[in-house]
């Protein structure tokens, strides 16, 4: 059995809240086990005037010291986790300025979360996976090439993904909604294979991820079962054939959203999370069954409109919900409706999550919404630059899934 | 979710802090064993920590308190000694109260200063105020000029 | 005997202090003391649970983090219980249950509300504000009532 991965918590609050359990349970899952940073007194003060940020808090204070014994490489550690209560203004600051100041001065893979009471381990389950096959699994995710014939899976809340690829191309695509988990996963398999021209007995290694990775891992006898976080980030930089450098995916899903600044196909930073359905592909889905048009004819009819016609705050699906009938009612266009809701997730993801991994070019926009093409012009305004979209980008988990499985191929 | 079965219940622990210079952490343990009378003691680097019943803990400390009445120092502790969940070697780090502890710890000296000249005075004779934000004793004038004259020569 | 909070409630020093002067200091390790000691779910390493800052709704509202609110299901019974309290005021490197300064704000808020009598004052930082420390607590712990309180 491998080592456990030492996950360093800089937190403040967790113990106060009665989630510090949570946290331990969440890395106890993946194998992984979370220590605080041992420091002295004198470190916390020398620590404090070095990095010039004056906070009142003693545990954040506590926090930046022991980052900075992190960086310095006084503590080893595998991977970190900042944690601290969710809307405290404070510690919002140093988290975010810790999770920077780890990224640009250490290869130190870092998650940071605001959690609440009512935060729980499956909540932290995926983070926590993602921060532990970085630090474990370096080798398989420095794979840039498919081998063989492999199959990826992506059991996603929405809709089950999955793809067929031989000698580093995508031969076979299957497409579900999610309905029943492993019958849902079935039929995109059989849909990829049938397209592929292949059999399940060609298939040399199977990779899964997604929500219903584990079930349909076991299924399928899956080699791989990984997190979408790592998965993606992998896949997203492939198929926008940028493997090198810096790179940030987005990733909106139909019920959270991933936000990953990726380092040479390896996720740096990353958030995922919605405070609220009002900022997923669960609200252009509605806005498209009220407006009478299919999914796929959202981004071209929001393309036409003008989304500043129409004040929309999507921030909650029921207001956001509610302003967009009430728009109709007062005579907007469907257009200009179509490319409000847009704005409004984009506008909601930027402020949310964007703003707690850094952005570096080229911005990879993947995953089903990435289709929506409304959405991704919106998302380029906000952030001011040509968002990537690259081939298969709705089947991004599974191709991840793929091109990695292949590392588990028999003599590989 | 895992029930919580408490061990320790209806005992009290306490930390017992020695910043003495005529003894060390060791000898206040020797004399506290000597005394403990059932109570439990662990040693510390920084002193001890005591865990019984009320009131023989109350009692072992009184005897402890008299070995060097200015520089020994007690608190209460929530936990009982030896607890994983408080224990260095498995947090990977000392918990945060252990810091809280050291800050404190610096201190100690100006309050046995305090204490024991608070025993030489007569009663009513101290009189108590709170210490003046940022007074401190002033510099005499000739004594910056010796101070001075050493360096520059 | 009175029952004196202490702030910072992790004090070694107003802990020996309170004591040694015959009263009962009321700090962090009672609450803590107090959880660890009762039989309930799992939750190391406080054993707080995620409903101990449901219950801190009582001394705070809910857009205040769950952490402060947790602090204070602690602290919030104690202050109440509290007869008389000493605040040092330059507490800032007090850490875990006091590491908190939302909360340590609202614990001085609550004490200077409650109309008890308190002795407020600052660390000493030589061996003369020493004396002047230890005499200040003396005499503020003196002119408390000895009998009354206590268990």
């Amino acid at each position: 059995m491998s080592r456990k991965v030492r996950i360093a918590q800089l937190s403040c609050g967790p113990e106060y809240s009665g989630v510090q359990k949570e946290i331990y349970e969440a890395a106890e899952s993946v194998d992984a086990e979370v220590f605080f940073p041992d420091i002295a007194l004198a470190d916390v003060e020398r620590g404090v005037d070095a990095f010039g940020l004056d906070v009142r808090s003693a545990d954040l204070k506590l926090m930046i010291a022991r980052a900075m014994a992190l960086v310095e490489g006084k503590v080893d550690a595998d991977g970190v986790f900042i944690g601290t209560c969710f809307r405290c203004a404070e510690a919002a600051i140093v988290r975010n300025e810790l999770r920077r100041y780890i990224h640009e001065n250490s290869r130190l893979p870092v998650v940071s979360y605001s959690f609440t009471e009512r935060t729980t381990s499956g909540t932290l389950l995926t983070r926590m996976e993602a921060l532990t096959t970085i630090a474990r699994r370096r080798a398989l995710l420095a794979r840039e090439e498919q081998t063989g014939i492999t199959m990826g899976v992506d059991s996603g809340s929405s809709t089950t993904k999955a793809v067929v690829m031989k000698d580093n191309e995508i031969v076979g695509t299957g497409w579900h909604p999610t309905t029943e988990v492993i019958k849902s996963a079935e039929s995109a398999v059989a849909d990829a294979l049938e397209m592929a021209g292949l059999t399940r007995e060609d298939i040399q290694a199977i990779g899964t991820t997604g929500y219903g990775r584990f079930l349909i891992g076991k299924h399928l006898g899956a080699d791989l079962v990984q997190e979408e976080l790592t998965v993606n980030s992998k896949g997203a930089v492939y198929l926008a054939d940028h493997q090198r450098g810096s790179a940030t995916v987005i990733d909106i899903g139909g019920m959270d959203n991933k936000a990953i600044s990726v380092i040479d196909g390896i996720p740096g930073t990353f958030t995922m999370g919605g405070i609220c359905a009002g900022a997923s592909g669960r609200f252009l889905e509605m806005t498209a069954k009220r407006l009478g048009v299919d999914i796929t004819e959202l981004g071209p009819l929001a393309m036409k409109g003008m989304g500043e016609n129409v004040p929309m705050n999507s921030y909650c699906i029921v207001f956001g919900t509610q302003s967009l009938v009430n728009a109709l009612a007062a005579g907007s266009s469907r257009e200009d409706v179509a490319a409000a809701a847009c704005h409004s997730v984009a506008e909601q993801v930027f402020e949310q999550q964007l703003q707690e991994i850094d952005i570096k070019e080229p911005v990879i926009m993947v995953g089903g919404t990435s289709l929506i093409e409304g959405l991704v012009h919106a998302m380029g305004r906000l952030l001011q630059t040509e968002i990537v979209v690259p081939p298969h980008s709705q089947y991004i988990g599974a191709v991840g899934s793929a091109l990695l499985a292949s590392g588990f191929i028999k003599g590989e | 979710m895992a029930e919580y079965i408490p061990d320790y219940v209806g005992t009290v622990t306490k930390y017992v802090f020695v910043e003495s210079p005529s003894m060390t952490a060791g000898e206040l343990a020797l004399r506290a064993y000597e005394a403990s009378e059932g109570v439990l003691i662990k040693e510390t680097c920084f002193g001890l920590q005591v865990t019984g019943e009320p009131e023989s803990v109350d009692r072992l400390i009184e005897e402890i308190r008299a070995f060097d009445p200015t520089h020994i120092f007690v608190k209460d502790r929530g936990f009982p000694p030896g607890d994983p969940r408080r224990c260095r070697a498995n947090l990977g780090g000392a918990r945060p109260g252990y810091l809280g502890h050291e800050r404190e710890f610096r201190l100690l000296r100006y309050i046995s200063r305090g204490l024991e000249e608070l025993d030489r005075r007569e009663e009513g004779d101290a009189e108590p105020a709170p210490p003046a934000r940022g007074k401190r004793p002033l510099l005499d004038i000739k004594r910056l000029q010796e101070l001075i004259d050493i360096e520059e020569s | 005997m009175a029952k004196v909070f202490i702030y910072p409630a992790t004090s070694l020093i107003l802990s020996d202090l309170v004591a040694r002067f015959g009263h009962k200091p009321l700090g962090a390790a009672l609450g803590i003391r107090e959880r660890i000691q009762t039989a309930g779910v799992d939750s190391p390493p406080l054993q707080i649970t995620p409903e101990e800052p449901k219950r801190g709704l009582k001394y705070a509202a809910v857009e205040v983090p769950s952490g402060v609110r947790g602090r204070m299901a602690i602290y919030g019974p104690l202050i109440e219980e509290a007869e008389a309290a000493i605040i040092v005021t330059d507490a800032d490197l007090a850490f875990g249950c006091m590491g908190c300064a939302r909360t340590d704000e609202l614990i001085v808020f609550s004490l200077r509300q409650s109309g008890i009598p308190i002795l407020e004052l600052k660390y000493p930082s030589n061996e003369e504000e020493g004396v002047q420390f230890v005499a200040a607590v003396k005499k503020f712990l003196d002119g408390l009532p000895k009998e009354e309180g206590g268990a």
